[in-house]
């Protein structure tokens, strides 16, 4: 079998488990103050509420992608995730007029103890170093 | 809502956090206490839920409050039924995140509430 293709047990077994489970309350906590954002005060910061919603899909796809072995799509969504920590980040302290509203992004993820950053690249790793053995 | 029992419940949850933490660095697979220790969580979470949702009038921010209150009773059983799978170190692993998670998000929880009440 294609081993890019096929689920992957390796992938979603032992520390990908955790990793399971820290993206699962990720994709909670974002999507549920996303929601809450957009339904309550979208009017307030239109850019920073997509954002925070943006944020909180690309966590539900990683989860559900790590859960379910999928590597290709888990590591694409981890590059986006980093991406996406790296340059909001970078954007909220250069120009922190255009973000004065917190996403789950803003100052690098400073706000969730700098998770959102350390996350991804924990991703990565792990998605990329069980590549070798297997193929 | 009541501050010391939600208090006395992120104690409650940190030391399950330590103890997971503490079997998966022994390399155990969950055993009987982490379960007990979930299910006594959860009990308190239903409680706190039950508590605050009785009063939930005197919140401002009701839907944020609303939806930290479901995400703490929803978690526990999702660490069971995704830690149960895994008869290695890391379910413990997937627990140890699980009741640092609520321990957080009671506090936030405590933070919501004492900011109007």
């Amino acid at each position: 079998m294609n081993p890019g293709e096929s689920a992957d047990r390796a992938v979603r077994s032992g520390p990908g488990r955790m990793l399971v489970a820290v993206y699962g309350v990720f994709a909670l906590a974002a999507s549920a103050r996303a929601a809450v954002q957009i339904a309550t005060k979208f009017d307030e910061a239109p850019l920073a509420y997509l954002l925070s919603a943006f944020a909180a899909a690309v966590y539900i796809v990683l989860t559900v992608a790590l859960a379910r072995g999928a590597r290709r799509p888990a590591v694409a969504a981890c590059v986006v995730e980093l991406a996406g920590v790296l340059i909001v980040g970078t954007l909220s302290l250069v120009d922190a007029r255009a973000f004065p509203h917190a996403t789950v992004w803003s100052g690098y993820g400073g706000g969730y103890g700098f998770v959102p950053l350390v996350l991804p690249v924990i991703g990565l790793v792990w998605l990329l170093r069980r590549r070798r053995p297997g193929s | 809502m009541i501050g010391a029992f939600s208090g006395g419940l992120i104690g409650a949850a940190l030391l399950l956090a330590l103890l997971a933490l503490i079997t998966a660095i022994r390399d155990r697979p969950m055993g009987v206490a982490l379960l007990a220790g979930l299910a006594v969580v959860e009990l308190a979470l239903l409680v706190q839920a039950g508590l605050a949702v009785a009063e939930v009038g005197q919140v401002r921010e009701r839907a944020t409050f609303i939806g930290y209150l479901a995400g703490t009773v929803v978690i526990p059983p999702a660490a069971v039924w995704w830690g149960r799978a895994e008869r290695t170190r890391w379910g413990p692993g997937v627990i140890a995140v699980a009741a640092f998670t609520v321990a957080v998000m009671t506090g936030r929880l405590l933070q919501l509430w004492n900011a109007t009440a």
